[in-house]
C-alpha cells in the first residue's frame, strides 16, 4: 500500500519536473526571440558600421548575406535557433570578428556569474553570522545597525569608485616614499587581464557585497527567518529532547535562504554589469555593452542568452530544492 | 595539512595575487575603441590603423622628412610614361612564422584586395593598379590605370602573406584577423577580449628597442588619464594617444609625463543638407556662418587650434591664407535673413509659413559634442534660427546621416591620411558628398584638378577651390585642433607620425 503511494508520488514529481523544465525552455525561446528581433529592427546595422560611406550596393548585399542579415526576422531567428540547439551560437562579426559566440560569451559570463555568486555568498555569510551573533533584536543593536544600513545604502558603483580611489592613493603614497615598484594590478582600474591578476576581481566582489543595501537587506530577512524558526513549535520538541538546536534550524533555513538568493541574483547581476566596467573586468557586462554598440547581433543575443538562462536555471533549481525539502511544494504549485 | 602550513599557503597566495611586481620593458597604451581587425584590409577605426603599424609593412613609406623611403622595397624604377613601376624587394625578409617573404606575397595582396569576394570599405585604395606580376622572387611589376609623376607614393598599403590563405577572397571572419602574421617588428602573442599583447619579432630585419607592447581597450577617457598619471613607477600606461583639453593641466608640470603635440590632417565642419530648400539658399548659409562665434566655441569646448576658412588645415600646402575666416557678426546675419524674406515671429524667423527650424544630428562619439551643440544652438537663436539637437550613436549616425541622408544639419570631422583629397567631398554625387552639394563651377575645378599632373598647378587649383568653397559654404569650415599625446618620460626617441602614429615605433626606447 505504502509502496504504491510512493510510486504515485514519484510520478507526480517527475511530471512536475518535466513541466517546470519545459516552461523554462519556452521562456528562454521567447526571451531570445525578443532580443533578436529588437536588435534586428534597431536603427543602424553592422554592414553600415563596417563599410561606412565607401561601400557599393553590391558589396553591401554580399556582406548582408555573409552576416546573415539577408533573411527576414522570423526566418533568421528560426535558422539561428536551430543552430543554437546544436550548441552553435554563430560567430561574432564586428566586435571580435570570427570568434565563436558560444566561446566568447560563455567565458565572459563565467566571470560575471562567479562575481555575482561569490558576492552573494559573501553577503549572505556575513549577514547570517551577524544575525546569529546578535540573536534577539534589542534596542542597543540599533547603535550598530543604523549606521551600517546608511553606509550600505550607497550604490555598489559608488562603493567601487571610493574603494579604488582610496587604494590608489594609499599605494601611491607608499611608492612615493620608497621608490619601489607597485603591485602588478596597480593602479585600479587596472591594465591587466583577469588571467594575470585576481585583485580587481576581489575588489569588485567587495564593492558588490557592500553596496546597494544588499547586506542589510539580507540581514533583516535572515534575522526574521531565524526568529520564526527559533520560535516554531517543533523547536520546543528539539530542545526538550536535548538535541543540538542549530542543525535543525539550518535545515529549515535552506529554503528561505535559497529563495533570497534567487530573488537577489538578477539584481546583483545588473549591479555587476556596472561594477565590471569600473574595474575593467572582461565580463559579460562589458561585452554586452560593446557588442550592442557595434550592433554585433549574434554576440549580443549569445551574451543575453546566458544571462536569461542563469536566472531561469536558478529558479528551476530553487523549485527542485524546495520540492526535495518540502514535498508539499509539488502539490501546492502543481 | 596542519594549521600552520595552511596559514602560510594562504599568505603566499595573497602575496602572489596582490603584490607581484609589474614587469618592466613592456610598453602599454590604452585605446578608446577596440581595433576593428588586425587584418590590414579590414581596418575600420584609428586603433586598428595604429596597431597594424607594429605588425605589417608596406613596400614604401614616407620617412620623418616626408620623403618616400623603401620598407619592403629596396628600390624602384618607374617607366617614363608613368604607367608602370617595378619594385626590387629587399632580400632575406621573413614573415613572423619564419617563412620567406617574396614577390608572390605582393601579387597576392593586390589580387586579394581587388577580388570581389573580399569586401571592405577602402577598396578604392587599390583601384589604381591595372595589373601586377612577379618577376622572379624579388621583383614586382605593376601597370597602372593612370599616368602618375610619382607612382611609388601610392604603394603604402600593407602586404599580407600568401601562404596563410586558400584563395584571394578573404572574409573578415578569418582567423588571420585575430592572429595575423606580418613582416613587422612585432608579432601578436595574445589577443584576448580587451588585451592585445605583441612581442618583439626576433626575425625582424630592422631591429626594435622595446621588448613587448600591450594594448588595452579602455573606453573611458578618465580611466586612460588615471593610468597615465601613475606611470611613474612602471605602473599604468606609457602612452595615451589623445589627452582631452580639460586634463592637460594635470600633466603640464609633471615629472613623469610629457605632453607631445602632433599635427593630424583633420578638420571639423558644420554641414548643411543642400536638399533642404531653405538651406540651399546661400543667404541662409551665410547667416549661419556669421551667427557662429567659432573662436569662442573652440576655446570653450575643445581647447586650442586654428580657425579655418576652407577645407584644408593650415599646415597643408593647399591652404589659401588670403581667405580670412569669417568672424561673428550677428547684425549682418540678421540683415541677410531679413533681405532673404525671413521675418521674425516668436523668436523664430519664417518665410511663407516655413520656419527656420532644423534637425541637428550629432554623433555621440564626437568629443564634447553636447556642450558644443548647446552653444551652437544659443548662437543661432540670436539670429532667429531654431535647431533641435539629436545625439545618436555611431551606427545610427552612419545609417541615417551618411547613408540615408536624413538630416538638416550635422557637425563632424574629416581625417585624411596625408594630404586632403576634397574631390569626393564636394563633387556632385562624389562618394563622400552626403550633403547633396552640387555646384557646376566647383565641379569643373575639381575635374580639372583630377587631370592635373603638375604639382604647382594643382596647388593653385586647390587654392582657388578654397576661396570658392568659403564663398559658397557647402560646409561652415570650423577648425583643426592642436592634438596632444601623453607619454611617460621613460619613453625616449619619440617620433609620432600624425596619422598612423606608430610608424617609427621601432626607434622608440623605454628606460
Amino acid at each position: 500500500m505504502s509502496q504504491g503511494l510512493d510510486e504515485q508520488k514519484g510520478w507526480a514529481l517527475s511530471v512536475w519536473v518535466l513541466k517546470r523544465t519545459l516552461r523554462s525552455f519556452a521562456l528562454l525561446v521567447g526571451a531570445s526571440f525578443l532580443i533578436y528581433a529588437t536588435l534586428r529592427t534597431a536603427p543602424g546595422n553592422m554592414v553600415d558600421l563596417v563599410l561606412g560611406i565607401n561601400g557599393t550596393e553590391e558589396s553591401r548585399a554580399l556582406l548582408r548575406a555573409e552576416f546573415g542579415l539577408d533573411q527576414g526576422i522570423i526566418m533568421g531567428y528560426v535558422e539561428w535557433g536551430l543552430r543554437a540547439l546544436t550548441g552553435d551560437l554563430g560567430r561574432s562579426i564586428t566586435y571580435s570578428p570570427g570568434d565563436y559566440v558560444a566561446e566568447v560569451a560563455f567565458g565572459a559570463f563565467l566571470v560575471t556569474l562567479a562575481l555575482s555568486v561569490l558576492s552573494l555568498i559573501v553577503s549572505v555569510t556575513l549577514a547570517f553570522s551577524l544575525a546569529i551573533a546578535l540573536g534577539r533584536p534589542q534596542a542597543k543593536h540599533n547603535l550598530l545597525l543604523t549606521p551600517l544600513s546608511y553606509l550600505n545604502a550607497a550604490p555598489s558603483f559608488v562603493v567601487a569608485i571610493v574603494l579604488t580611489s582610496c587604494i590608489n592613493a594609499l599605494i601611491y603614497m607608499q611608492l612615493e616614499g620608497g621608490g619601489r615598484m607597485g603591485p602588478i594590478w596597480y593602479p585600479i582600474p587596472t591594465y591587466k587581464a583577469i588571467s594575470e591578476t585576481l585583485a580587481p576581481f576581489s575588489f569588485a566582489m567587495i564593492s558588490i557585497s557592500l553596496g546597494d543595501g544588499l547586506f542589510i537587506d539580507l540581514f533583516n530577512v535572515l534575522r526574521a527567518e531565524l526568529r520564526a524558526v527559533g520560535g516554531a513549535q517543533f523547536m520546543n520538541a528539539v530542545r526538550a529532547k536535548g538535541a543540538p538546536v542549530l542543525p535543525h534550524m539550518v535545515k529549515n533555513l535552506i529554503v528561505p535562504t535559497l529563495s533570497i538568493f534567487t530573488a537577489r541574483l538578477p539584481i546583483v547581476l545588473s549591479a555587476v554589469v556596472v561594477v565590471e566596467y569600473i574595474f575593467t573586468l572582461d565580463g559579460s557586462g562589458y561585452l554586452l555593452l560593446e557588442a550592442a554598440r557595434m550592433r554585433d547581433v549574434p554576440l549580443v543575443v549569445g551574451v543575453s542568452l546566458f544571462f536569461i538562462a542563469a536566472v531561469i536555471f536558478m529558479n528551476l533549481i530553487l523549485d527542485l530544492v524546495k520540492a526535495a525539502v518540502d514535498p508539499r511544494e509539488v502539490t501546492r504549485v502543481g | 595539512m596542519n594549521r600552520n602550513t595552511a596559514l602560510k599557503a594562504l599568505c603566499g597566495l595573497v602575496l602572489i595575487l596582490f603584490m607581484s611586481p609589474a614587469t618592466a620593458k613592456v610598453f602599454r597604451y590604452p585605446e578608446s575603441s577596440k581595433p576593428s581587425s588586425l587584418m590590414p584590409f579590414f581596418i575600420e577605426n584609428m586603433s586598428a590603423v595604429r596597431v597594424s603599424e607594429f605588425i605589417f609593412e608596406p613596400l614604401v613609406t614616407k620617412n620623418k622628412r616626408g620623403d618616400i623611403e623603401g620598407v619592403l622595397a629596396q628600390n624602384w624604377s618607374a617607366s617614363p610614361d608613368g604607367l608602370s613601376i617595378t619594385f626590387q624587394l629587399k632580400p632575406n625578409i621573413k614573415w613572423h612564422d619564419g617563412k620567406p617573404f617574396s614577390a608572390q606575397d605582393v601579387v597576392f595582396t593586390v589580387k586579394a584586395a581587388q577580388d570581389k569576394g573580399t569586401i571592405f570599405g577602402l577598396k578604392g585604395k587599390y583601384r589604381f593598379i591595372r595589373d601586377v606580376q612577379a618577376v622572379g622572387n624579388l621583383q614586382v611589376r605593376f601597370t597602372l590605370k593612370k599616368a602618375n609623376k610619382k607612382p611609388e607614393e601610392q604603394f603604402t598599403f600593407k602586404i599580407i602573406p600568401k601562404h596563410h590563405f586558400q584563395s584571394t577572397a578573404i572574409t573578415r571572419l578569418d582567423r588571420f584577423s585575430k592572429y595575423p602574421v606580418g613582416t613587422g617588428p612585432f608579432k601578436v602573442e595574445k589577443n584576448e577580449l580587451r588585451l592585445i599583447r605583441l612581442i618583439k619579432n626576433t626575425n625582424y630585419w630592422g631591429g626594435a628597442n622595446i621588448e613587448a607592447i600591450e594594448l588595452m581597450h579602455t573606453p573611458d577617457s578618465n580611466e586612460q588619464i588615471n593610468l597615465l598619471k601613475y606611470s611613474g613607477q612602471g605602473a599604468g600606461v606609457q602612452n595615451v594617444i589623445f589627452i582631452p583639453p580639460k586634463s592637460m593641466s594635470m600633466f603640464e608640470n609633471s615629472d613623469s609625463v610629457v605632453l607631445e603635440p602632433y599635427h593630424t590632417v583633420a578638420w571639423w565642419y558644420f554641414a548643411f543638407n543642400h536638399k533642404n530648400p531653405a538651406l540651399s539658399d546661400i543667404s541662409v548659409r551665410k547667416a549661419f556662418a556669421l551667427a557662429l562665434n567659432r573662436e569662442e566655441l573652440l576655446e570653450a569646448h575643445l581647447g586650442q587650434g586654428d580657425l579655418l576658412s576652407g577645407p584644408f588645415t593650415e599646415s597643408s600646402p593647399y591652404y589659401n591664407f588670403d581667405v580670412e575666416p569669417r568672424e561673428q557678426d550677428i547684425e549682418e546675419a540678421r540683415n541677410l535673413l531679413e533681405q532673404a524674406g525671413y521675418k521674425m515671429a516668436n523668436g523664430v524667423r519664417s518665410k511663407g509659413g516655413k520656419a527656420l527650424e532644423f534637425d541637428f544630428l550629432v554623433n555621440k562619439d564626437l568629443p564634447n559634442c553636447q556642450p558644443l551643440a548647446l552653444s551652437i544652438q544659443a548662437d543661432l537663436k540670436k539670429v532667429g534660427i531654431k535647431i533641435n539637437q539629436k545625439f545618436v550613436d555611431n551606427s545610427l549616425y552612419r545609417e541615417q546621416v551618411l547613408k540615408q541622408r536624413k538630416f538638416d544639419l550635422t557637425m563632424n570631422i574629416w581625417s585624411f591620411e596625408e594630404l586632403e583629397d576634397i574631390y569626393p567631398l564636394f563633387r556632385t554625387s562624389g562618394i563622400r558628398n552626403y550633403i547633396n552639394y552640387s555646384n557646376a563651377e566647383v565641379d569643373a575645378k575639381l575635374d580639372a584638378s583630377r587631370k592635373e599632373n603638375d604639382h604647382k598647378a594643382y596647388k593653385e587649383i586647390m587654392k582657388e577651390l578654397h576661396m570658392m568653397l568659403n564663398d559658397d559654404l557647402p560646409y561652415i569650415f570650423l577648425w583643426s585642433l592642436d592634438i596632444y599625446s601623453g607619454l611617460s618620460r621613460r619613453v625616449t626617441n619619440i617620433f609620432i607620425q600624425p596619422y598612423n602614429y606608430y610608424t617609427f615605433f621601432k626607434d622608440w626606447m623605454l628606460k
